[in-house]
């Protein structure tokens, strides 16, 4: 059993990228496929959430679910999930159904923050633990394998040390990181991360992305559900773009196209175009940054601050101008 | 003095009623830690109430108490998650009026047929003179609640916590749900004896939450909630024969005054504990530069 804390978690940079291999029962496993084939989903509100939703991935990817609030990206996540049966069509991990899969402890569930009842009587350890009740008998009582696996998850994303602590006493990435412990010692071949960097510091989002690709070269399956347009070409090999159905899916750089984006958020999509900004006079770059809920703050060369909109700022550009003269 | 304090345990029926309270209690107070946290105590209040008609009407056909009472619940139990599904009237609202509308058929059923059912019985609970076949049907009750609670309370206690991890790893939440449900109106059933229809939500719910103040484990929380019950239950019982006061009043204050000792005192979560971590934590900041 290893004893050492390693991985990207690790405060030793020197062995940032070192691996470990779980125990036997949560051994290597082949990459599967996961397929949503013309899924529809109605609620008993009569609200169709999702209709003709298809895409089929294999595992060894990182893949993102990216759509606004109320794009039914929550409903599509729920299907894969198998939380909510499709009213039409059908998911399938593997080309067997999502219950089987479920059955097998195939499907890893890394919920947001809001989801978890923080105050529940619960220790570190425990929450792990429930990622091995697949493998436990009909009492849940745990053996030693499951106990080991415990232990390497709870290692391997640094949080061996907090195992007795009740989970609410914890910080927001150490939270998440809890959680990404049980996914591990589920060793769930389909990973669903709902919103994995919300709340999160920066060095646990570092942290987790490492562990998301490591996770990936085993051959597992990632998919996180996000609005956080930026981070997506950062770490995700592949997209699915959803706007009640699934507008498109593939390789990030075909789908994370302008014209896409703009489809899959419609107005929702904020659009800060330098071309029109007061950076692009003095700067002379052309970039052009979206984002979906927040408005960007713009710091130009030098650290200046940048606005959207030329008009009404003509001193300020032919001031910025005549800096770049004096520095050139 | 010291004889006078064991007089209760020389009459057969003081003694019948003490330890069947502790058994009561004791699976109320395992439970109330399934119910505190889950946010069912509204729930547990609504089914203790809805089981009334099902009692006046197995008194009345001579039909074991437990039966009509079980029944009564889970019908109640079934009109609310039917209304909830075909409405969007809100759940506390559905809750509202499902129990009120049980205990008020209850009421009339008793009110028509005062000489054959015991309304202060079933309301206020009668344990002293409680009758040899109703105390089997509490043992029977409680043994098949602390069975199932022995093999599936890892589960519960998923699904109280997570229910879609539970989901996700192909347990039936469903279930889960309907196991939780019954287990609460069977001790609903059986607390009826112990403490009446009015205070059995209590005995569903102050072990647990003065259980949640002392510990952050679930497991130990389960523990301390079937200790407090048991115990409360055994000596509010004793207590109630000294008094000459009504046995579920007993018990329901003796809890409440545990509670509130464990809201001032618990190591960690009561009320002075907080001021001295509050104080300390000033205390270190005015010591930093």
């Amino acid at each position: 059993m290893p004893t050492r804390s390693c991985g990207p978690f690790s405060a030793q940079g020197t062995h940032r990228r070192a691996k470990f291999p779980l125990p036997v029962s949560t051994s290597f496993s082949p990459p599967l496929s996961l397929a949503a084939i013309d899924v529809a989903v109605t609620y008993p509100n009569g609200l169709t959430a999702l209709r003709d939703a298809s895409f089929r991935l294999a595992g060894g990817t990182i893949c993102a679910l990216v759509g606004v609030n109320g794009s039914g990206k929550s409903t599509l996540f729920k299907a894969l999930m198998g939380f909510v049966t499709p009213t039409t069509g059908r998911v399938e991990i593997d080309g067997r159904p999502v219950r089987e899969a479920q059955k097998q402890s195939w499907v890893a569930y890394v919920p947001q923050a809001e989801e978890v009842d923080w105050t529940f009587p619960v220790s570190v350890h425990d929450v792990v633990m429930m990622g091995r009740y697949g493998y436990m008998n009909f009492l849940r009582i745990a053996s030693a394998a499951d106990r080991a696996a415990v232990e390497t998850s709870l290692r391997r994303v640094g949080m061996w040390e907090y195992r007795d602590r009740q989970i609410g006493e914890l910080s927001g990435g150490q939270k998440k990181r809890v959680f990404v412990a049980r996914a591990l010692a589920q060793n769930g071949r389909v990973i669903l991360l709902d919103e994995p960097f919300t709340g999160v510091d920066v060095g646990t989002e570092e942290a987790i992305v490492t562990l998301l690709r490591e996770l990936r070269d085993e051959g597992r399956l990632i998919l996180v559900a996000t609005h956080n347009l930026g981070s997506v070409p950062e770490f995700c090999d592949q997209v699915v773009l959803i706007n009640r159905t699934v507008l498109a899916y593939g390789p990030t750089s075909e789908v994370f196209t302008a014209e896409n984006l703009t489809r899959a958020f419609g107005g929702a999509l904020r659009l800060f175009d330098l071309a029109q900004s007061t950076v692009n006079d003095h700067d002379g770059r052309s970039v052009t940054v979206l984002t979906d809920d927040e408005r960007p703050l713009v710091l130009g060369k030098r650290g200046h601050l940048e606005y959207l909109n030329r008009t009404g700022r003509e001193q300020l550009i032919s001031d910025r101008e005549e800096e770049q003269k004096g520095k050139s | 003095m010291f004889t006078s304090l064991l007089a209760p345990f020389h009459y057969d029926y003081m003694v019948t009623a003490l330890w069947t309270s502790a058994l009561i209690g004791g699976v109320c107070g395992l439970l109330s830690g399934f119910v505190t946290l889950k946010g069912w105590s509204l729930m547990g209040d609504a089914l203790s109430h809805a089981v009334v008609p099902g009692v006046a009407i197995a008194y009345l056909l001579g039909l074991p108490f437990a039966v009509g009472a079980f029944t009564s619940g889970l019908l109640a139990a079934g009109a609310m998650a039917f209304i909830k599904m075909k409405t969007p009237v809100r759940e506390d609202a559905v809750i509202g009026i499902v129990f009120t509308a049980f205990f008020a058929l209850g009421l009339l059923l008793i009110s028509l047929f005062p000489s054959r059912v015991d309304l202060k019985g079933i309301i206020f609970g009668n344990i002293l003179g409680i009758a040899t076949g109703d105390v089997v049907q509490v043992i029977i009750v409680s043994a098949v609640c602390l069975l199932v609670l022995a093999l599936k309370w890892r589960d519960l206690m998923l699904f109280c916590f997570d229910p879609n991890q539970a989901r996700a790893l192909g347990l039936r939440v469903g279930a889960l749900h309907v196991m939780l449900l019954l287990l609460l109106s069977a001790t609903a059933v059986a607390a009826l004896q112990a403490v009446g229809a009015m205070l059995v939500v209590a005995m569903l719910v102050t072990p647990g939450a003065t259980a949640y103040l002392l510990t952050d484990r679930f497991s130990v929380m389960l523990r301390i909630g079937a200790a407090l019950g048991a115990l409360t239950s055994f000596f509010g019982a004793y207590l109630s024969y000294f008094l000459d006061g009504a046995t579920g009043g007993c018990i329901v204050s003796l809890q409440t005054l545990v509670f509130v000792a464990a809201l001032l005192f618990a190591p960690k979560h009561g009320v002075f504990a907080s001021r001295r971590t509050l104080r300390r934590a000033r205390a270190q900041e005015a010591a930093a530069p």
